[in-house]
């Protein structure tokens, strides 16, 4: 096992996604009607709304639970989804800010080396699964830290789980994996 | 057996015969035991004259549910809801099998595939199509037949990923590892495909060269197979002068013709695309290539890299021509006269005020930070200053230098207001707002306990820039309304038909799917009064000629048949009413449909209840019939089991056979 301690490897966090609930019923109608950047979807019972500042878009649903994507960190994230929550208060709901939990984080990175995907799989069945004829790319599944890490043949993975610090865990814990699979060095 | 002692004489020899069921006692003769029962298999004549053994097959796993004896037609006997699931899907895959020209021990492996899947419960929620397919595949898979899954969803007609899906969770759940897709496994199939003739043979090979080549120069990472298989054999066929189109290997290989052109690109920049015919078939390269999508990456980076150090580098000369610039300016002024009294003044307000104005630009633009453009705006600020203070220092300039000093600033203004303009000030607001936020943690947590709004860091200003005024308000309700009316009519028709539909008291609250009830057996008399029972639990069908049956049926014999009308009166009227859409769909004509509406208005009290069982609805029924009939129809009993059956037996798919000459017998 190579440890990584001379290559830093940086780990980008691309989109963060959060949840929390308003704890009071929202009327989407009024929402749609006096926000200036939101798109009201009646088929499917949402409002999305995006923010600039943070850049985010939140789905509102009216039983007041509110779904925020886009952040590229917890803080952002939080950030946005106080925004919103001031936002709607100021329409005139009796907004509370419950609840607020942070669900997804994606991250990518990037190996300083290409990987041989067939033999990834082979090595660690059955928790890397690789199909070319449906993706490019193997997926591994980390079950204890609930993460999954997309493997590709360039050498770049995309890291998703439920926070930063368990994405950070997974780099760590497939990073041997991957050395050991590496393609030959040109 | 035990073998006991003889009563009579003691003795402990017993013979024991099973033809004739005796148990004698071998020394003093006495009979012991008579008519034993025995348990062997035994076997009864048939019609036909053939032997059939007697008993049924129970299975060990199945449920202790004893078998129908009798009327229970409408479900093969004896056999529970495992076994049919089994069997229909081993007649499935054996038919998907067929079409892909699987041998049968291939069909076989498949089947024990379903069974595993299907003891694990992994056919619930799922298609049954879908299961066979993603078992057959796997089979496919360990056995490394050329089938691929775009097959396999062609004939099912079905999206090729949710296949995947299917067969990825299959091969999770058994614990099957599928050996990964090798390219060469297409290529005689393929090159089958494409006719090459009798020199098919030396293609295929020839292909099967290139694609390790493709290998070797890591072209078939990530990569779907058959992409790679196209353009090898499209080469391939070139080589040895076949013309093949790149339609043609398109049609074969189903990828599209982007995807094909790609890889001959790819397959170009290899060093191995330099050689002649010969030279490849002789000549195997040492050297191996990087894949493609990693030398683009690369290529993108050093171009980015590039494009960087130009950037700075033009900045350099940027600055370079600045101080230049700026050092020209100083001279020119120095040689010009300055301006005196007023004038001077005038020129201080002027730069004040750019001043002004360029700060404020400051605060007010929030994007992202630019190392580049922070480097240039110091650079430019530095010389901006050293201007002012120049200006400022010779404030006794002419007019003439106060005007050109004004054009410098205002030819400079421009650039530097749109050089200046994104300088974030927000960087600074944003790292107070993460510090006031750390420090803040603590009551952070309070205020989620209680679920008020933290109010840090959020700028009331600007989520007012996100709320419209009224004006604004009303003319995107008008532009909504306009765009989505059709949306909006719908609704209203909607909730009219509900509120319709509550009136008459016959709303149908749509709940959500309730589990299908288990229907428990027909237990009837009669066959007629089995059929209208099992009737009304399956739905009529819609491709028997109903006027036909009636006929026959009345043929057979009118007294009972009226004596069945008034029995199953009473049931017809629960089957018109809940099958009030299917009747008139069926298009009976008038007789039923009056009939139905007739009958309606007397039982839509019963019927809005909503009987839990068939059987429950049945038996109440018969009793506000007249007992009158009851009789009635114990006495036609035998007449009426001779006729039907016979009919039976023909319609024996479709066996709603007499319900509806019942239900138009009342008519008539």
């Amino acid at each position: 096992m190579e440890p990584n301690n001379d290559v830093a490897l940086d780990i980008i966090i691309t989109n963060v996604v959060a949840v929390f609930r308003t704890r009071c019923h929202l009327n989407l109608r009024t929402i749609a009607r006096e926000g200036s950047n939101v798109i009201y979807k009646p088929e499917v019972g949402k409002v999305l709304m995006k923010l600039r500042k943070p850049r985010i878009t939140a789905s509102i649903w009216s039983s007041g639970k509110i779904i925020c994507t886009g952040a590229t960190s917890e803080e952002e994230a939080k950030l946005g989804a106080r925004r919103l929550a001031r936002c709607l208060q100021k329409l005139g709901f009796k907004v509370k800010f419950t609840d607020y939990k942070v669900v997804n984080v994606l991250a990518v990175c990037t190996m300083p080396f290409q990987i041989q995907l067939i033999e990834f799989t082979k090595n660690n069945r059955p928790i890397a699964s690789y199909e070319p004829e449906l993706h490019p790319a193997a997926s591994y599944r980390i079950k204890n830290l609930k993460a999954t890490v997309q493997i590709f043949s360039t050498g770049s993975i995309t890291v998703t789980g439920p926070n930063v610090q368990f994405v950070a865990t997974a780099v760590e814990q497939i990073y041997p994996l991957l050395f050991e699979c590496k393609m030959a060095a040109r | 057996m035990s073998s006991r002692v003889c009563k009579t004489c003691g003795c402990a020899d017993i013979d024991i015969d099973q033809a004739r069921g005796n148990a004698v006692c071998m020394g003093c003769g006495s009979v012991l035991e008579d008519n034993i029962i025995v348990s062997e298999v035994t076997f009864v004549e048939n019609s036909g004259g053939g032997s059939s053994a007697v008993g049924q097959f129970v299975s060990s796993d199945g449920t202790g549910k004893t078998p129908v004896l009798g009327s229970g037609f409408h479900t093969s006997i004896g056999k529970e809801s495992r076994t049919q699931t089994l069997q229909n899907g081993k007649r499935h895959i054996n038919n998907l099998g067929h079409q892909l020209q699987l041998n049968q021990h291939c069909l076989d492996t498949a089947f024990n595939f379903f069974k595993m899947a299907v003891s694990k419960h992994l056919t619930r929620g799922r298609k049954m199509a879908h299961v066979i397919a993603a078992c057959l595949y796997l089979v496919c898979r360990t056995e490394g037949t050329p089938h691929m899954l775009l097959d396999l969803s062609d004939l099912l007609q079905v999206n090729v990923y949710v296949l995947g899906r299917t067969f990825l969770l299959l091969a999770r759940e058994l614990c099957i590892n599928a050996p990964a897709i090798d390219p060469c496994l297409y290529i005689p199939r393929f090159a089958h495909m494409l006719e090459f003739g009798d020199k098919n043979h030396e293609v295929s090979m020839t292909a099967l060269r290139l694609l390790q080549r493709m290998k070797r120069d890591w072209m078939h990472t990530g990569r779907r197979p058959s992409g790679l298989c196209g353009a090898a054999l499209l080469v391939a066929a070139r080589m040895h002068e076949f013309r093949r189109t790149v339609k043609e290997v398109i049609g074969v290989v189903k990828v599209c013709e982007a995807t094909l052109r790609k890889r001959l690109t790819e397959f170009e920049d290899t060093p191995t695309s330099q050689l002649t015919i010969d030279e490849f078939m002789k000549v195997d390269l040492e050297q191996e290539c990087d894949p493609p999508s990693f030398t683009a990456g690369q290529r993108k980076l050093r171009l980015q890299q590039l494009e960087q150090e130009l950037a700075k580098k033009i900045d350099e000369v940027q600055g370079e021509i600045c101080s230049y610039q700026d050092e020209i300016e100083m001279e020119l002024e120095n040689s010009r006269p300055k301006l005196k009294g007023i004038y001077a003044s005038y020129t201080k307000e002027d730069t004040q005020d750019d001043t002004l104005s360029v700060a404020s630009g400051f605060p007010g633009n929030e994007d992202g930070e630019d190392e580049e453009l922070v480097a240039a705006a110091k650079h430019l600020n530095k010389d901006f200053c050293r201007e002012l203070l120049s200006e400022q220092d010779e404030a006794d300039s002419g007019a003439e230098s106060g005007a050109e000093s004004e054009q410098p600033t205002t030819s400079r203004q421009p650039p530097l207001a749109s050089l200046l303009g994104p300088l974030p000030t927000a960087a600074s607001l944003g790292l107070s707002d993460s510090i006031r936020q750390c420090i803040a943690e603590k009551e952070d947590e309070e205020n989620s306990e209680h679920g008020e709004l933290d109010l840090n860091g959020i700028d009331d200003e600007e989520i007012e820039r996100y709320i419209l005024n009224e004006k604004e308000v009303k003319i995107k309700t008008d532009l909504w309304m306009k765009q989505n009316a059709d949306y909006l009519k719908e609704q209203k028709e909607k909730e009219e038909r509900i509120a319709k539909e509550k009136e008459l008291g016959i709303y149908k609250e749509q709940k959500p799917k309730r589990p299908p009830k288990k229907r428990e057996p027909i237990r009837a008399s009669t066959a007629g009064e089995a059929i209208e029972k099992m009737l009304e639990q399956k739905k009529i069908s819609s491709k028997i000629n109903y006027d036909v049956l009636r006929d026959l049926n009345k043929k057979g014999c009118s007294p009972s048949h009226q004596s069945e009308e008034a029995v199953t009166s009473p049931t017809s009227k629960r089957l018109a009413s809940r099958r009030k859409r299917n009747i008139a769909a069926l298009g009976l004509g008038n007789q039923v449909s009056n009939m139905g509406k007739r009958l309606k208005p007397l039982i839509s009290g019963p019927t809005i209840k909503k009987p839990a069982g068939d059987q429950g609805v049945t038996s109440t029924v018969p009793t506000p019939t007249p007992e009158v009939s009851q009789p009635v129809v114990v006495e036609s009993g035998p007449v009426v089991y001779e006729d039907v059956p016979d009919e039976e037996d023909d319609e024996d798919e479709e066996p709603c056979v007499s319900a509806m000459q019942l239900m138009g017998g009342n008519g008539l």
